[in-house]
């Protein structure tokens, strides 16, 4: 029964975050000092060197804000929202590049930020976690404290820096990848898989760089905490392995704050790297979404933000639910 | 588990061969073609959100060459003499009634859509008829649907049309002006079949008329690959010379470091907009990247706009002519083009760019206007000096003399004047209107409370007019006036620019694009209708430089009936540029620089200073021109 309580409590709390980022996702983009229909037509104009006259302007505005649903009251076009994005999961046609539907938008460029940056996030995860462990752990010895300074070292170069030293040392300097990928188009084969996967590299190296450096000096602080728990002197009293009292006794209650961050840092992912993206001419949803922003193209902003809250909110979701399986506390109480 | 990873560390170490051995031997592009035969040029807009969407009668992934390598018009425009020429109509309009709405117009027997039907009028009717079937669902028709009242077809190659209104500018109308026609072509025998669903046919990738033909695009947006029809001949513009490049591809490079590194290795041929750091970087690596120009300022300045302050005259002070004089006696524009553009700018006095095509025009016809021009109690506030005194300054500031223009080529390079900078004539102008500094050093309103100007500036997005603007901003400072200089995302910025109630001064170029005598295409907008009041929140459609003064509207309605080769006409023009230069009602700045570097490793005889035949611009439809002219050097 107080598990049952535990886990109606989590999924009505998700379900209240899911209604409230929703909400405010929708008020948002209207309270922006942008006319979606007017950033359209200034695309329009300029493409047409500004000949486009009045008339064709005012005929056009009329059409976009029947196009865009743009003319009922702020209150029917909530309920019209609500309804298309929770019962219908649609959400509609981009107004800045209409009439393309902002589900096929955000379907082209998701597996690309969702392969990159899950993938380097994990790798990142990991690698830092085990540096972080064995520098915390082993912390009173030399060779720690080189770990730790680089973790020290990498944690504070901002990330465009980074991209851009390594852009220039990997496909400048030494020219082992291209400055600007190409990915292939048509029907998958191993060969274009490989030309992806080492197109994908460049960024991938950067992005695991940039997160591995907190990885390693937040586990470290943990490690070195956990270290001098009772419990850890009293099992190397009792006569347990460095190995067995690192992973067994130190990591594993040094892991769930690191959990928590993984989780989080995953949901996050759906935001996209707009600067990975920029820098290194990478497919994904970033640089749709600040488009958006700047455009006030409010229906892939509903689309992609939409996306990120149900991520982030499912993170911590699956979090509250598996805590009491990594924590035996929770658990008991 | 093991075979699947030695599967992927095979593929991935044959991708990483395939990829650096195309670069190694400079044989091959990464997309397959030969490198001697592609002609590599960065997109204007980095990479695309809709790259599948390739259908003209709504907005589309316009970027990527569809209107210089893709679409045919009837009549295009030479951008090297402002002229109109025939594509695929067979010579001019023919005009069938006093009134100038009724005209006959005839296209050229033998043009083929790239999978070969013929072009006729039958595509052209139906192009119109489903413009205005579907006017209130597809979204880039109204230029068409509001300009034109009735069309017949007469036979396969001839057709007639009638104009709500006397029009004079039909060529330009139903063809292009300087970069672009509003309104495109569709292949009947494509588009009718699909009834209802035309609007929202991708149209990926299109039938075209023009001599190359979509081989490959990247559905991510970065690249888009052409390929040269094996019967270009029969293209729209087949009769202009030989296409020399097979392919084409149009490619984002990225941010403009990866772009500059790019360049230097000769992975692409003409870049856009790199600063000019980033070039002198690039030359500095690689003698084959060059500049527009071999001397001082190297960038190109032949773009149909120019840059100006555009102020709101309906919002007080700013309603006062003596306000805004002294805001532009108050500009330091020699000291603000060398600390934001290095020196490299042609000013521009009169509200359009002063080009080759323009100067003639408007410049030279005004000039003796200018210097004689009085304000205030007489005072003369026009510096023909301007260039040669920016020239010293340079100089002064040890730009090499050899790089600097001597002569004629002094104005020709940084313009025919500019308006004096003298701050204390500006004070005594503020002071005739009880306008006078306060105990902070800052003008003060003349009900002594204080005055923030609010002078909005693009932010990132447009870096060029966001250095331009914070360094007006800290000219006006110095002089006095306590400006708040607000940079704006593109959004934003379109928002202030059509609302009147948020709009005080912006950094434009909307309303000062004039590329040839035809003044009447932008400047059209300068009407009544055009004018809403000063607090007004609904949009504008037109007049964002909020022209209000009777006698340029009228003039405008009377140039509006005029024939566009009628000597009124270009007078009327040369009149409006100068009424709205001496009310000071937009400061015009400077030519729009658009600086064009070429890599000539793989192709060579681009558009330059000194071998001008056509505008530089990859993304302008006049690209053709350096298509057929540009030559292969052999590099392989």
């Amino acid at each position: 029964m107080g598990v049952l309580r535990y886990v109606a409590k989590r999924l009505g709390l998700y379900l209240a975050v899911l209604f409230i980022g929703l909400t405010i996702t929708f008020m948002l983009p209207r309270l922006m000092p942008t006319n979606p229909v007017d950033g359209y037509i200034g695309q329009l104009q300029s493409r047409a060197n500004g000949t486009l006259t009045s008339e064709a302007i005012a005929e056009m505005r009329t059409n976009l804000e029947q196009l865009y649903g743009l003319n009922g009251n702020i209150f029917s076009q909530y309920a019209s929202y609500m309804k298309r994005v929770l019962i219908d999961f649609d959400f509609g046609p981009s107004f800045t590049y209409y009439p393309q539907p902002v589900s096929a938008m955000i379907l082209n460029a998701l597996p690309w930020t969702l392969g990159l940056l899950l993938t380097a996030t994990f790798i990142a995860w990991v690698l830092g976690n085990m540096v972080g462990l064995v520098a915390g752990y082993f912390h009173k010895q030399r060779a720690a404290s080189i770990l730790e300074f680089l973790g020290i070292l990498l944690y504070p170069i901002p990330y465009y820096i980074l991209a851009v030293t390594v852009l220039l040392l990997l496909a400048y300097v030494f020219p082992i990848f291209p400055l600007s990928p190409t990915f292939p188009v048509g029907q998958l084969t191993p060969e274009k898989i490989g030309m992806i996967l080492y197109n994908s590299l460049l960024p991938g190296i950067t992005l695991v760089l940039a997160g591995f450096g907190w990885n390693i000096l937040s586990m470290k602080a943990l490690a070195v905490a956990t270290t001098e728990e009772p419990y850890v002197v009293y099992a190397r009293l009792k006569g347990a392995s460095n190995w067995t009292r690192m992973m067994s006794y130190v990591f594993r209650n040094a892991l769930l704050p690191q959990v928590t961050a993984l989780a989080l840092s995953l949901g996050m992912v759906f935001n996209g790297a707009l600067l990975t993206e920029m820098i290194f001419s990478y497919p994904g949803i970033g640089l749709i979404m600040r488009t958006a922003a700047t455009g006030g193209d409010y229906n892939v902003l509903y689309g992609a933000i939409t996306l990120s809250i149900i991520a982030v909110a499912t993170a911590g979701l699956v979090i509250d639910l598996i805590y009491p399986l990594l924590d035996p506390r929770i658990r008991h109480k | 588990m093991a075979r699947l990873g030695r599967s992927l560390m095979a593929s991935l170490l044959l991708g990483s061969l395939m990829t650096t051995s195309a670069f190694a031997q400079g044989a091959m592009t990464d997309v397959g073609t030969p490198r001697a035969e592609t002609l590599i040029v960065q997109t204007f807009d980095g990479r695309a959100a809709n790259p599948s969407a390739q259908n003209p009668l709504n907005s589309y992934a316009i970027w990527r060459g569809f209107r210089e390598l893709g679409w045919g018009y009837l009549w295009e425009m030479d951008t090297a003499t402002g002229k109109s020429y025939p594509e695929m109509a067979d010579g001019m309009p023919e005009v069938l009634n006093p009134e100038h709405t009724q005209f006959r117009i005839k296209i050229r027997p033998g043009i083929t859509w790239s999978d070969g039907v013929e072009f006729t009028t039958d595509d052209i009717i139906f192009s119109l008829d489903t413009a205005f079937k579907y006017r209130e669902k597809l979204t880039n028709v109204a230029s068409v649907t509001v300009y034109l009242k009735s069309y017949k077809k007469i036979d396969d190659y001839t057709f007639e049309v009638e104009t709500v209104n006397p029009s004079y500018d039909l060529t330009t109308r139903l063809g292009v002006y300087t970069w672009g026609t509003p309104f495109n072509w569709v292949p009947k025998h494509v588009f009718e079949p699909l009834g209802d669903d035309v609007v929202s046919f991708q149209n990926a990738p299109p039938v075209t008329l023009g001599p190359y033909k979509v081989k490959e695009f990247d559905p991510n947006g970065f690249w888009q690959l052409w390929e040269l029809r094996d019967d270009w001949q029969k293209s729209s513009w087949g009769n202009l010379g030989t296409p020399k490049p097979k392919f084409i591809l149009y490619k984002d490079f990225g941010a403009e470091e990866t772009r500059a590194l790019a360049f230097v290795q000769n992975q692409y041929d003409v870049d856009t907009f790199m600063s000019p750091d980033s070039i002198d970087a690039a030359k500095a690596r690689n003698p084959k990247v060059e500049t527009f120009s071999s001397t001082f300022p190297y960038h190109d300045m032949n773009d149909a706009c120019s840059y100006g302050v555009y102020i709101n005259q309906q919002r007080a002070p700013y309603d006062m002519p003596e306000v805004r004089w002294a805001l532009a006696l108050s500009l330091n524009l020699s000291q603000v083009g060398i600390s934001a553009m290095s020196g490299q700018f042609k000013a521009a006095a009169l509200p359009l760019p002063d080009t080759p095509i323009t100067g003639p025009i408007f410049y030279q016809a005004n000039l003796q206007a200018l210097q004689d021009l009085t304000i205030g109690d007489g005072y003369k506030p026009f510096d023909a000096d301007f260039s040669t005194t920016l020239a010293e300054t340079l100089k002064e500031q040890g730009i090499d003399p050899a790089l600097l223009p001597t002569g004629d080529a002094v104005n020709a390079g940084f313009g025919m004047g500019w308006w004096k900078h003298d701050p204390a004539e500006a004070e005594k102008l503020l002071a005739s209107v009880g306008i006078n500094k306060g105990a902070d050093g800052f003008y003060a309103l003349p009900d002594g409370s204080p005055w923030v100007i609010e002078f909005v500036i693009p932010g990132d997005w447009n870096k060029v007019l966001q250095r331009l603007g914070f360094s007006i901003a800290d000219s006006w400072r110095q002089a006095g006036f306590n400006v708040n200089a607000r940079q704006v995302d593109n959004g934003e910025y379109t928002t202030v620019q059509n609302t009147n109630a948020r709009n005080e001064l912006q950094i434009n170029w909307s309303n000062t694009c004039v590329y040839n005598s035809n003044w009447l295409g932008n400047w059209n907008q300068f009407r009544e209708s055009n004018i809403l009041p000063a607090d007004s929140t609904n949009p504008l459609s037109g007049n964002y430089a909020r022209i209000t003064d009777p006698e340029v509207l009228d003039l405008v309605a009377e140039g509006a009936a005029l024939p566009l080769d009628d000597p009124k006409f270009v007078e009327n023009g040369q009149k409006i540029a100068m009424q709205i230069a001496s009310e000071m009602q937009i400061i015009n700045l400077m030519n729009i620089p658009t600086t064009i570097p070429t890599n000539s490793t793989y192709w060579t005889n681009f558009p330059k200073q000194d071998n001008f035949y056509a505008a530089p611009y990859t993304w302008w439809s006049s690209f053709k021109k350096t298509v057929v002219t540009i030559e292969p050097t052999g590099q392989q």
